[in-house]
């Protein structure tokens, strides 16, 4: 692939190389769906050879991305979400035909020599990588607390309350804390659930990780999200997942607590680590 | 577990379809902004720091995708979350004070001339 022209050399028409993933060139993703078009004002993605592997990216305006134009791009919701999912619509499709690694939104080089070197420089660790990440994908595993879980059973909420007299200061602080401990019990109750649902997804998956949680506005109001976590499975093997949660969602012990959902198949993005960004992960 | 060599493309089942356009738009930031392999650019990317751009990206997602369905897109124009609409708020009440104090000039000027004129009378 040629090397893209520098036409002038001031910044507004500069261009850069900005890398999508990596694949092994043996199984190269085809001519790209016509209507993937990456970043609005970049060129077509396209594929540089780089060895063994291949490096999907794209020319791009330098001046729309370098120092602090992307991210006061960012600020803007609507153009947020143009970016990322451009990014993660090339990513996707360049998924389509064999396993890739994703790179982080906005990796961008000088140029297709240089990126191209980069992937280079580590081969050997990619292509294990890739090797590792061959027919897999991820799955993503949420667990919700339901807002109005209901209080345990054994206490008759309310209806003692309203018998005693309001003057009973003593009742009063009996049913303060009796209700104090209803909340305490519901969340524990809530914790366990979640808890349950990771170690019985894990077990039909090659590889799990638990990610931060997201934004408590994103559960909806009263509810918390008690667990993120992302799945590696074998191809094949969704269906066994897909039942595993299935019995897990109508079990009273989790129904009456929390929510699950399940998100995918997903290009394995939480599973695309290097060796050494592996060893050194503290999440794990 | 791991494969040395792949498997050669023929062998390669199609997968069923991502779900690029539906997926949820904070499962996707949380996964190109965090993970994936980080291989270093050359050219310098100020994206703030990543984890409190996730944090201010989630905080508005849910009340993006929630307007979205009811088909409103007030963010365009909410200064708090949109650099063009603080522009557009600027120019607003720039264009706002310009007109307000062109009001006072013309009043004050009535004013100011007004006494004079039984004066010179």
């Amino acid at each position: 692939m040629s090397v893209p022209a520098y036409t002038a050399p001031d910044e507004t028409s500069t261009l850069a190389t900005c890398a999508f993933a990596v694949h092994l060139a043996a199984s190269g993703p085809g001519p790209f769906p016509p209507a993937l078009s990456g970043h609005a004002g970049g060129g077509e993605p396209r594929v540089l050879d780089a060895g063994e592997l291949a490096l999907i990216v794209q020319s791009v305006p330098a001046a729309a991305f370098a120092g602090e134009a992307l991210a006061e791009r960012l600020q803007d919701p609507a153009e947020l979400e143009r970016c990322a999912r451009a990014h993660h619509d090339v990513i996707t499709a360049a998924a389509r035909t064999g396993p890739v690694v994703p790179l982080p939104l906005a990796t961008l080089y000088l140029d297709d020599t240089r990126a191209v070197a980069a992937v280079r420089e580590r081969e050997a660790q990619f292509t294990r990588l890739l090797n590792r990440l061959h027919r897999r994908t991820e799955w993503g595993l949420k667990v919700t607390s339901t807002p109005g879980a209901q209080p345990p059973a054994d206490r008759p909420a309310g209806e003692t309350d309203r018998r005693r007299s309001p003057a009973d200061g003593r009742a009063y602080l009996d049913r303060v804390r009796g209700r104090q401990r209803d909340r305490e019990h519901r969340h524990e109750a809530a914790w366990r659930a979640a808890e349950r649902v990771y170690a019985v997804a894990r077990r039909t998956a090659v590889e799990a990780r638990r990610l931060r949680p997201q934004d408590p506005a994103l559960a909806g109001a009263g509810a918390r999200q008690l667990l993120n976590a992302a799945l590696l499975l074998d191809h094949g093997t969704e269906a066994r997942l897909r039942h595993a949660i299935d019995q897990l969602s109508t079990d009273p012990a989790i129904a009456d607590q929390a929510r699950i959902e399940l998100t995918g198949p997903w290009v394995p993005y939480s599973f695309a680590r290097l060796d050494e960004e592996a060893a050194t992960d503290g999440l794990q | 577990m791991t494969r040395r060599t792949p498997q050669p493309l023929e062998s390669y089942e199609p997968l069923e379809p991502y779900p690029p356009r539906t997926a949820n738009l904070a499962d996707i930031l949380e996964r190109i902004l965090d993970k994936g392999v980080v291989i270093a650019g050359d050219i310098k990317i100020d994206l703030l720091d990543i984890e409190l751009l996730t944090i201010r990206v989630r905080l508005f997602i849910s009340s993006v995708d929630t307007a979205r369905k009811a088909g409103i897109d007030w963010w365009e124009t909410e200064p708090a979350l949109s650099s063009r609409a603080a522009r557009d708020a600027l120019y607003d009440e720039n264009k706002r004070l310009r007109e307000r104090l062109s009001e006072l000039e013309t009043t004050g000027d009535h004013r100011h001339t007004r006494p004079k004129e039984p004066e010179s009378v």
